[in-house]
C-alpha cells in the first residue's frame, strides 16, 4: 500500500519554483533582463576551503561535497528551499508504515565513463557507505537502512528498521551520490578521478588552487546544464576573495566575509543575496568535566554572553540571534515561543545561576580557539569579556587546525570553545541530531541524555511532518534546560556573483546543485 | 673542477637525508594526527581507522619512514593523503611557478642593489650614500607579505592596473603571466634587495680603496669605466656568494607570497602539507627546495671559481 508518491523534477519544480520563503533577506543587484537560458561560458567560483578527496564516502570536507555534488548524482537531489524531489529516482513511492521506499529509477542514464546506470550501482553504493569498513563518517544517517534490494534493473527498494523523517533528505547528502559498481570493483580510484552521472564532469584538480569542471553533455536534465564550464578557485584568505571577485578575477562567491558586504553591495556589476541557511555558533562546554557537568553552570555562560553585540561586531548585522532552539526561523522545525536567551548579556542571571550552582565567587574557564576560523577567532574576546562580568575568567589560547582537532575534539582537553558549521542538508534533524545525540562525531561536548535521544528518535520516525515539528519543538526546549551546549547566532550566507548569471537560485544549503539552472550571458 | 663538482654532488646525499628524517620526526611529534587533519570535526573512530589503515599510519613510525624512503629511491613520491594526488608530477609542474617566481624577483633584487650599492660605494660618506644606506634599511625591514598587501591595494583595487592573483603558465600566454608576476616578486625582490645592496656597497668600497682602481683614476679614466669595467668585476665575487645564499632565502621563503598571489608553487603545497599534515607532500616539496638551494649555491660557487681559481681548491678541500 503506498502512502506517498514523490513526483519527478518536471512536476515538482513548479510547486518548488514558488521563490524564497519567509526570512530570507535578498539584497539584488541591477539585473540584466531575463533572457532565455543558453549553454556556453565559464563560471569561476571562489572558495575559502580547499578539498580533500572526491570519493562520496570519504569526504568531509564542503569543498569536496561542492565538488562530488556536480560530478555525482542521488536518488534525491535538494532544491534552494532544501525540499527533496527524485533526482536518480523519477518516482518515488512510499510504504504506509514509512518503513519501504521504492525508487523507480530514470532510464538511459550514464556514468560519465559511458557505463549505463542501474538499481544494482544504487544497491552497491548504499551496502557500501553501510560497512564498517567504508568508514562513512555519516553513516549515522543511514542507520535506520537495514536492506537495499535490487528488485529489477530500474527499480531498488530501501527498507528501513523504522519510519525515518528526514530520510529522502539524508539521500541528497553528498555522500550519498551514488557510485558506479563497476568502476569502484575494477579499483578505479574515485577519490582522486571522480565519475558519476552528474550535471559536471570532474576535469583536475591542482591542491590548494584550482578545480575543473565542464559541461556533461549528457546529462539526464539534458539541455541542462548551461554553464560550460565551472572552475573552483581556492582562495584561502578571505579578503582575497573580496578583491578577486571586485576586481573580476573570479565572478562567483558564496563564502563573502561579513565584514567587505558593503563593498560587495556598492559594486553595480555583481548580484548581490544574503540568506539565512544552517550556518549556525555555538559555544561547546565541555559536558564531561566538573564543574561544566552541572547544567546550572552551563546555563550561566549562555546568559552571559551578549549575542547583538556578536551579530554586530563579528557579522556586521549579518547575523541573527539565536534565542532559543538551534533550528533556524525559515524552517518548519523552528520553535518560535521558545525566547530563553535575550539578545543582550543579562550578567545578573548568569551570576545567579552560578550561586545556585555553588560557585558564588566565580570560576576560571580554558577556553580554546581554531585559528583558521576568522568569525570564531574574533568572537573570542566579545565571549571573553561577556564572561568576565558574569564572574567567570576564560582564559584564551589559540591553536592551529590540526591541533586544535586533535586536543579539543579528540581528546577533549578544554573547558570551553567556539564552533560553527552549516548544515549541509538543512533539515531538523540535521541541525540537532548531530549535535545532541548521545556519542555522535560532532558531540564534541560530550554530554549523553536519554531523554534527549528519545525526543531526537521521536522527531526523526513521527508518521508526520506536524507530528515531527512537535517533538522538535519539545527538543529544543529540553535543550535550553540541558543546555549541553550554547546555542549564540546564525549567520547568513553571503552570496555574490557577475550580473550575467541568470536564472541561478541560491541554497539554504549553501551548496551550489542549483547551478545546473542556471547560465551566462554575453 | 670536476672533481669539485663531483665532490658537491656527493654532499647531497647525506643532506637530503637528513633533511627528510628531521622532517619526518618534526611533523610526527607536533600535535595533531594526519586523519584528524583530513577528517575533521566529522571524523568517527572507524573513519580514522580506515584512513590510517589506507595511508599505512597505523604501522610503528620507523617503518613508515622506511617504507616511504624506499619508494623515494625507486622514484616514487606516493600520492598525497587528502586525495590521493600522485606528488612528483605535481611538484614537477609546481617547480617551474616557483622557479620563475624567484628567478624574477631575484633579478628585481638585483637590478636595485647593483646600480644603487655601487653608487653608494662611489659617494661613500657622502649625503647619497647615506640616503641609499637609509633606503637598504627600509626596505629590509619590510614584510613581504605587508608589502604585497600594500601593493594589491594600490595596483588593482585603486588603480585596476594589475590582476590580484592567479596564474597563467608562460608558454600560453606571456603577457598574462608576466603581469600575474609582477606583484609578487615586486614583494620579494624588494626586501631582498636590502642586503644585497648594502654587500655591493660594501664590496664595492674595498676595491674603490684598492690601488689599481687609483691608478685607473690617476690615469684619467672615466667614472663609468672605473665603476663598471675596473670594479664591478671584483667586487661581485663577494656579492655572488650573497646573492646565492638570498636566492636559497627567496626560493624557501615564497610560500606566503605564493599564498597571497594564488601561485601554485612549490612553497603553497609546502604549507598544505604543514597544516594538514600530509608528509608525502611535506616532504618532497621541502627536498625540493633543499635541492634548489643546494644547486644555486653550487651553480654560484663555480661562477666564482671561474673568476677565482683558487676557489676551487679551497671549496674542494684540497
Amino acid at each position: 500500500m503506498t502512502r506517498h508518491t514523490l513526483v519527478s523534477r518536471r512536476d515538482f519544480g513548479r510547486v518548488a519554483a514558488g521563490g524564497l520563503a519567509a526570512g530570507v533577506l535578498i539584497v539584488a543587484g541591477p539585473r540584466l533582463a531575463l533572457t532565455e537560458p543558453k549553454v556556453g561560458g565559464t563560471l569561476k567560483l571562489a572558495f575559502d576551503h580547499d578539498a580533500g578527496g572526491f570519493d562520496p564516502a570519504k569526504a568531509v570536507y564542503g569543498m569536496s561535497h561542492a565538488v562530488i555534488e556536480q560530478v555525482y548524482s542521488g536518488l534525491t537531489a535538494l532544491d534552494s528551499e532544501a525540499n527533496p524531489y527524485p533526482d536518480l529516482a523519477e518516482t518515488i513511492d512510499i510504504s504506509e508504515d514509512g518503513k519501504v521506499y521504492t525508487f523507480h529509477l530514470r532510464t538511459g542514464v550514464t556514468f560519465h565513463d559511458g557505463s549505463p546506470f542501474s538499481a544494482d550501482d544504487v544497491k552497491f553504493t548504499i551496502d557500501r557507505l553501510k560497512n564498517p569498513a567504508t568508514g562513512y563518517s555519516y553513516a549515522s544517517q543511514l542507520a535506520n537502512v537495514t536492506e537495499t534490494t535490487v528488485v529489477d534493473p530500474n527499480t531498488v527498494q530501501i527498507t528501513l528498521s523504522e519510519a525515518t523523517g528526514p530520510f529522502l533528505v539524508n539521500l541528497a547528502f553528498p555522500g550519498s551520490m551514488i557510485v558506479s559498481k563497476k568502476l569502484v570493483e575494477s579499483g578505479h580510484d574515485i577519490n582522486a578521478t571522480p565519475i558519476g552521472t552528474g550535471p559536471y564532469t570532474f576535469g583536475s584538480y591542482q591542491p590548494g588552487t584550482v578545480i575543473k569542471l565542464a559541461r556533461n553533455p549528457k546529462y539526464h536534465e539534458s539541455p541542462k546544464p548551461y554553464i560550460e564550464h565551472l572552475e573552483y578557485t581556492i582562495i584561502s584568505d578571505q579578503t582575497a576573495i573580496t578583491t578577486a571577485l571586485q576586481s573580476g578575477v573570479v565572478n562567483f562567491s558564496n563564502v563573502i566575509p561579513a565584514k567587505d558586504w558593503a563593498a560587495i553591495e556598492a559594486n553595480p556589476d555583481l548580484t548581490k543575496a544574503a540568506i539565512e541557511g544552517g550556518r549556525w555558533f555555538w559555544i561547546m562546554v565541555n559536558n564531561q568535566k566538573p564543574p561544566l557537568d552541572n547544567a546550572k553552570v552551563r546555563q550561566a555562560i549562555a546568559h552571559a554572553i551578549d549575542r547583538q553585540a556578536i551579530v554586530d561586531a563579528v557579522f556586521y548585522g549579518l547575523a541573527k540571534v539565536i534565542q532559543g532552539g538551534v533550528v533556524p526561523e525559515w524552517s518548519w522545525g523552528h520553535a518560535p515561543e521558545l525566547k530563553v536567551l535575550s539578545p543582550k548579556a543579562d550578567p545578573e542571571k548568569a551570576k545567579a545561576l552560578l550561586a545556585e550552582a555553588g560557585f558564588p565567587n566565580g570560576l576560571d574557564l580554558d577556553f580554546k580557539i581554531g585559528t583558521e576560523w576568522p568569525a570564531l577567532m574574533a568572537m573570542g574576546p566579545i565571549i571573553q569579556a561577556n564572561l568576565q562580568a558574569a564572574g567567570m575568567n576564560a582564559k584564551i589560547s589559540t591553536m592551529g587546525t590540526t591541533q586544535y582537532l586533535d586536543e579539543v575534539w579528540a581528546k577533549r582537553g578544554y573547558d570551553i570553545s567556539d564552533m560553527y558549521w552549516l548544515s549541509p542538508l538543512a533539515d531538523p534533524d540535521d541541525f540537532t541530531s548531530l549535535n545532541y545525540l548521545c556519542g555522535s562525531p560532532m558531540n564534541a561536548q560530550g554530554s549523553c541524555s536519554k531523554e534527549m535521544d528519545a525526543l531526537l528518535n521521536e522527531a526523526r520516525s513521527a508518521p508526520t511532518k506536524e507530528a515531527r515539528a512537535d517533538a522538535y519543538r519539545r527538543m529544543q526546549a529540553l535543550s535550553m534546560e540541558e543546555m549541553t551546549l550554547v546555542p549564540l547566532v546564525s549567520a547568513l550566507i553571503l552570496h555574490a556573483h557577475t550580473n550575467k548569471l541568470q536564472g541561478f537560485k541560491p541554497m539554504r544549503t549553501g551548496f551550489l546543485k542549483t547551478l545546473k539552472e542556471a547560465w551566462l550571458e554575453g | 673542477m670536476i672533481q669539485f663538482i663531483a665532490a658537491r654532488l656527493a654532499a647531497y646525499v647525506p643532506t637530503l637525508f637528513g633533511v627528510s628524517i628531521v622532517l619526518f620526526l618534526a611533523i610526527n611529534v607536533v600535535p595533531g594526527s594526519p586523519a584528524q587533519a583530513s577528517l575533521g570535526i566529522n571524523a568517527t573512530p572507524e573513519a580514522i581507522a580506515r584512513f590510517e589503515r589506507e595511508h599505512g599510519l597505523d604501522r610503528p613510525l620507523h617503518e613508515q619512514y622506511v617504507s616511504w624512503l624506499a619508494r623515494v629511491l625507486q622514484g616514487d613520491f606516493g600520492s598525497s593523503f587528502q586525495a590521493g594526488v600522485p606528488v612528483g608530477p605535481e611538484l614537477m609542474s609546481r617547480l617551474f611557478v616557483t622557479l620563475e617566481l624567484a628567478i624574477f624577483a631575484f633579478l628585481i633584487a638585483n637590478l636595485i642593489a647593483v646600480p644603487l650599492g655601487c653608487l653608494a660605494a662611489y659617494y661613500h660618506q657622502r649625503p647619497a650614500d647615506n640616503a641609499f644606506i637609509l633606503l637598504a634599511t627600509l626596505m629590509g625591514a619590510l614584510p613581504n607579505f605587508w608589502l604585497a598587501t600594500l601593493l594589491i591595494l594600490l595596483l588593482t583595487v585603486t588603480l585596476h592596473w594589475l590582476p590580484p592573483g592567479g596564474y597563467v603558465p608562460f608558454a600560453e600566454d606571456p603577457g598574462r603571466n608576466l603581469m600575474l608576476m609582477v606583484m609578487p616578486a615586486i614583494s620579494l625582490g624588494v626586501v631582498s634587495s636590502a642586503l644585497l645592496l648594502r654587500i655591493m656597497r660594501t664590496s664595492m668600497i674595498e676595491v674603490f680603496s684598492s690601488d689599481y682602481i687609483r691608478t685607473a683614476v690617476a690615469k684619467g679614466a672615466r667614472r663609468g669605466v672605473v665603476i663598471w669595467r675596473h670594479a664591478l668585476r671584483n667586487a661581485l665575487i663577494p656579492y655572488l656568494t650573497v646573492g646565492a645564499v638570498e636566492f636559497s632565502l627567496l626560493f624557501g621563503g615564497v610560500v606566503i607570497i605564493e599564498n597571497i598571489f594564488l601561485l601554485p608553487g612549490v612553497g603553497q603545497l609546502a604549507l598544505i602539507g604543514i597544516t594538514q599534515r600530509d608528509y608525502p607532500l611535506l616532504l618532497a616539496s621541502v627536498l625540493l627546495i633543499a635541492v634548489v638551494v643546494m644547486t644555486a649555491n653550487l651553480i654560484v660557487d663555480v661562477i666564482g671559481a671561474s673568476l677565482d681559481p683558487r676557489r676551487v681548491r679551497t671549496a674542494g678541500g684540497e
